[in-house]
């Protein structure tokens, strides 16, 4: 049934996609915010349990992206990959927390591994 | 804090603070959006979509983590419905957010239609920027430079997210690889820098070991969604037995 939806949207397929899987489920929550206005605590226990949630689904989907990625990422093998993030971490640290200068050094160490391999 | 050059009359009420808030993000607030959105480009790529289908969930979405979950859903195939579910509950956290930021946005001339549009720019950068800079502009010019500000950080984010598209076709494997990696380490180290307590480092550490683990149990389909509700969860029972409130 999808395949069908899909051909008879043309090639729009992908817009609905990103509106309806995408754009709506994102854009309640900012709808809800405002008109629930500031009859709501930040603080209270469901927003802790919120944030809890969407911090594991975030760290979850990066994840996936690391362990089984697609395409040009799995050019570099996976302790390469983990080995780049592990990296970008401690130097986010040692940088005094810089944000800029662990994504620097990750992608780096990545790149290395990269060039590295496919010259082996 | 009285902005620099601020003219007596009333002709530039809007665009004065509005460009304000464009010089305020033009510098290191893009680029970290850059950076983040790049990556979004060539996952749009590696699954077959079309640019401007990437460029318009950056201008639509505007929540990285929530596009990362469409098109990395995508691209392990997961169901529709599942992928709509996944990204909604990674979008609540904007719930508290709006929340938090609408007494700063509040003004003179400022309704609900004007609330709503400017909500739609809530996302990390644009939140925490506000919170920090807004309290200290006087009321009427918080609204316009807030827009300014957002504008301009989307504007950058858009065009790296179409450049990220058109590059990771061009450059060679191990750039293209770096490319697909500036998702995962920029959301990686957001979450780092965010991470307070001991119940913040668990949703940080369980979400991230549990997700071999869920795909094993559930499938590509509910693995996610699994990893959110169960990770969380367990997060949150370590925030209450720590006593948190």
């Amino acid at each position: 049934m999808l395949a069908e939806l899909e051909q008879a949207s043309g090639g729009l397929w992908p817009y609905l996609v990103v509106i309806v899987i995408g754009f709506l489920p994102t854009e309640v929550w900012r709808v809800a915010g405002v008109l629930a206005g500031r009859n709501l605590d930040e603080n209270s226990q469901v927003m802790v349990w919120v944030r809890m949630v969407a911090t594991a689904l975030v760290a979850g989907v990066v994840a996936k992206l690391l362990m089984s990625p697609s395409g040009a990422l799995t050019v570099v093998p996976l302790w390469g990959r983990l080995g780049a993030l592990a990296a970008g971490v401690a130097v986010y640290f040692v940088a005094r927390r810089s944000v800029l200068a662990g994504l620097f050094v990750g992608e780096m160490v990545l790149i290395g591994v990269g060039l590295w391999g496919s010259q082996v | 804090m009285r902005l620099a050059g601020q003219p007596d009359g009333n002709g530039a009420t809007f665009w004065f603070p509005f460009r304000a808030g464009v010089r305020q993000a033009a510098g290191l607030p893009s680029l970290v959006l850059m950076a983040s959105l790049i990556g979004v480009g060539g996952l749009t790529r590696d699954i077959g979509y079309p640019m401007w289908a990437g460029v318009f969930s950056t201008v639509l979405l505007w929540a990285g983590p929530a596009q990362v979950l469409l098109f990395g859903s995508l691209a392990a195939g997961a169901s529709l419905p599942a992928i709509a579910v996944a990204v909604s509950l990674s979008s609540i956290r904007f719930f508290p957010m709006v929340v938090s930021l609408l007494p700063l946005l509040r003004g003179p001339g400022v309704g609900t239609g004007k609330l709503l549009f400017g909500a739609h720019f809530v996302a990390v950068t644009a939140w925490t920027e506000g919170r920090r800079l807004l309290p200290g502009l006087p009321v009427e010019q918080r609204y316009p430079f807030f827009i300014g500000f957002s504008v301009m950080v989307m504007a950058a984010a858009t065009f790296a997210t179409g450049a990220g598209y058109f590059l990771i076709a061009a450059l060679p494997a191990a750039f293209a690889a770096a490319l697909l990696f500036t998702t995962p380490m920029f959301f990686t180290l957001s979450l780092v820098a965010g991470s307070r307590t001991l119940a913040d480092w668990a949703a940080l550490g369980l979400g991230f070991a549990l997700a071999p683990l869920a795909t094993a149990l559930v499938g590509q389909d509910f693995d996610l969604l699994v990893v959110g509700l169960v990770g969380g969860t367990l997060a949150y029972a370590i925030h209450r037995m720590r006593g948190g409130r």
